[in-house]
């Protein structure tokens, strides 16, 4: 007998504003020529939800903004009705949406215990008996007969955490109220929630952004995108399929805007055809792993026969900071282009570089290193992580292969691990 | 009928703090404190007292102040506690948004909120009636019920207005208006004798009289306010026959306002 039910559950919300006389009276006029009323577009918050939680489970919810996290919880708090389909909650809901409502700002300290903990459902005996705990969790013994009003912002947060986390109930939600305050209290934070989930057999939801966090405290998490859930199961599998989809979108918003920003100068003698990423399969494609080989093809005409030129390819980043270069100017034997099609590859055995989008850049200079073609962002990939890879990207520049020796035991540590590519 | 009273039994602790948290938040940072929960009522018996002595309205044998405090008493409860009542939910939107609890709770506090003042404004009452040397009769008893009345068709206003407020924001602004003309409509100024004497014995409007007066009586207030000047200065009895037609009215249109409250309940937090 699960103790959430969602079944088919649609919530539509009208964009715009309410419609006042103004547009009241300019749809009457509509309505007396026969033109068609101006209507407001209903957008689905929710589209047909379905899933069952059973008693005990620590789901975490997890998707993109908008996909519809909030608006669930919602409605699992009763705070707002399905526009369709039912949702049964077999239990007393604690929610912790947004901890801090219902805090009252020219209250003391005290008073707002009292009653934000009685708006969250605890009797007034309990809230006696508890009073001490919360005052001393969240260390404001010294105001706790201070309006809040004086209190700084963390003190706040720490108060209202405290009173919503000491709330007796069969099911627990709780809305990315985990990131607050200073990190020694975040600490704290965390360590309160996870004894809760712990200890008490409750069922809990989480949403969160913090991903790591949901795989760790979770049994199982879904994942939400525009209203749908897309996926359901255990946590490493729903988080790696989300971190790919955030990059896939990341990257293509990238995309996006380096389009504009290819820089590139012909003499006129050769015509760019075509900058690819070849994979192992000799595919063309857009990624590669951390650490995997980089080859880039590229294909030109030539106008004009061109004896010994130089030919550099190179990488850099988004915002131009040049990476890897390699020049023909080293080879002793290189060829003259005659007129006509012509390919070249850039091959790097193994590309040393952390997650991210990245650029390449390809250039001809003539015997007497003169300018021929030179263009920057003339293709853009990116590097895909691994899934521990993702959680300290920005520490570090360069993915390197790494061997550990602790007490002269050797030790592999997960970014030796061969990277799994975990796109085409 | 039974569950509504029991769903609301159980959410009694919150409407006593909620009550405590509306009184304490109202008069925190003023100096003169509750003492302005007082402080409206005496003003206006004053200025009464002032014009009635230009245009002479007769009050029986009780003096006039008295005699319009305690009808300002019953009229600023209905009035405040329906104004507070209405604004309810909207005032309280970071709470509708993230917390469910039965939404009734929101009026129902405002309204309750008002009865402390009413408290507060019985004291001054008591004190005139100490200098006007009129003693209470055992008929006071009938205060309670009288209030509790008063409450009822105050949540009878504010049940439909405050669920109205939420997606128009106009019956907020437009309820000021209409309680200042329903005073004058009301028995305050003047006593209900003077309205019964000109339609029932006097017939003033021919054949219309009794029609009229029915009418003028549809409205509780004139009832309510009549009857608590009866009940505390009069020492008699309630005069039900003026209360009859407001009471009528009450009991058919608080279970329509009721039902109209919670069938809206739950878009509130889509719309306020």
């Amino acid at each position: 007998m699960p103790i959430i039910e969602v079944n088919h559950v649609s919530k539509e919300y009208r964009l715009g504003t309410l419609t006042g006389l103004k547009d009241s009276a300019k749809n009457m006029v509509r309505r007396l020529r026969g033109q068609p009323l101006i209507k407001r577009i209903p957008f689905k918050a929710l589209d047909d939800m379905d899933f069952r939680i059973d008693k005990g489970e620590v789901v975490g919810i997890i998707g993109n903004n908008g996909a519809g996290k909030s608006t669930l919880l919602k409605l699992l708090a009763n705070v707002t009705t399905p526009t369709n389909g039912t949702i049964a909650v077999d239990g007393k809901v604690a929610p912790l949406i947004e901890v801090g409502a219902g805090l009252i700002p020219d209250l003391t300290g005290r008073e707002n215990i009292f009653l934000n903990a009685t708006i969250l459902g605890i009797s007034r005996a309990d809230i006696a008996r508890k009073f001490d705990a919360i005052v001393s969790f969240s260390e404001l013994e010294n105001f706790i007969d201070t309006p809040i009003k004086r209190y700084s912002s963390g003190m706040k947060i720490r108060l209202a955490f405290a009173i919503a986390t000491s709330v007796d109930a069969e099911i627990l939600i709780i809305d990315e109220v985990l990131a607050v305050g200073d990190l020694a209290f975040q600490r704290k934070c965390f360590e309160r929630m996870e004894s809760l989930i712990k200890n008490s057999g409750n069922t809990v939801l989480i949403v969160s952004h913090n991903i790591r966090q949901i795989e760790r405290m979770c049994s199982r998490v879904l994942l939400l995108d525009q209203g749908k859930v897309i996926a359901d199961g255990l946590p490493l599998e729903v988080a790696d399929l989300f971190y790919r989809r955030s990059n896939e979108k990341i990257s293509a918003d990238h995309k996006k805007t380096l389009q504009d920003k290819v820089h590139k100068y012909s003499s006129g003698e050769i015509e760019l055809l075509a900058v690819e990423l070849i994979n192992k399969q000799d595919q063309i494609t857009d990624s590669l792993a951390s650490g995997g080989t980089l080859r880039v093809r590229v294909k030109f005409k030539v106008n004009q026969v061109l004896q010994r030129p130089e030919i550099v390819v190179g990488t850099h980043t988004t915002d131009f900071f040049y990476l890897s270069a390699s020049s023909t100017a080293l080879l002793e034997d290189r060829p003259d282009l005659d007129v006509g099609i012509h390919e070249v590859e850039y091959i790097v055995p193994s590309f040393p570089l952390v997650a991210g989008t990245y650029c390449v850049r390809f250039a001809i200079f003539d015997q007497h290193q003169r300018k021929v073609f030179t263009g920057e962002t003339l293709k853009i990939f990116t590097v895909l992580p691994t899934s521990q890879e993702i959680l300290d990207a920005p520490m570090r520049r360069l993915y390197l292969p790494t061997q550990w020796r602790l007490d002269g035991v050797p030790h592999n540590s997960p970014m030796t691990a061969p990277a799994k590519i975990v796109n085409s | 009928m039974l569950k509504i009273a029991r769903n609301l039994y159980e959410y009694r602790e919150l409407v006593t703090e909620l009550t405590r948290k509306d009184i304490t938040v109202r008069y925190k940072q003023a100096y003169l404190g509750i003492a302005w929960a007082v402080l409206r009522p005496l003003a206006l018996m004053l200025i009464f007292t002032l014009v009635k002595s230009f245009v002479g309205i007769e009050s029986g044998d009780i003096p006039y102040p008295i005699l319009t405090f305690a009808a300002l008493m019953p009229w600023v409860f209905f009035q405040d506690a329906t104004t507070e009542g209405i604004e309810s939910v909207v005032k309280n939107s970071a709470l509708v948004r993230k917390i469910y609890f039965p939404r009734e709770i929101f009026p129902l506090t405002a309204v309750t909120t008002k009865l402390v003042e009413f408290g507060i404004s019985a004291f001054i009452l008591a004190a005139l009636m100490v200098w006007y040397q009129m003693a209470p009769t055992v008929h006071i008893l009938w205060v309670p019920l009288i209030i509790l009345y008063t409450l009822l068709v105050s949540m009878t206003i504010a049940l439909i207005g405050a669920a109205i407020n939420v997606s128009y924001r106009d019956v907020g602004a437009a309820l000021p208006i209409m309680l200042s003309l329903l005073m004058y409509a009301s028995p305050v100024i003047y006593p209900l004798q003077l309205v019964k004497d000109k339609l029932l014995t006097q017939q003033a409007a021919g054949e219309w009289s009794d029609l009229l007066y029915t009418i003028y009586t549809l409205n509780p207030l004139a009832g309510i306010i009549d009857s608590f000047q009866n009940v505390v200065l009069r020492g008699q009895l309630p005069d039900f026959s003026s209360m009859l037609p407001g009471m009528v009215l009450t009991v058919i249109l608080l279970p329509l306002s009721y039902r109209f409250f919670k069938s809206e309940e739950a878009y509130f937090a889509d719309v306020i």
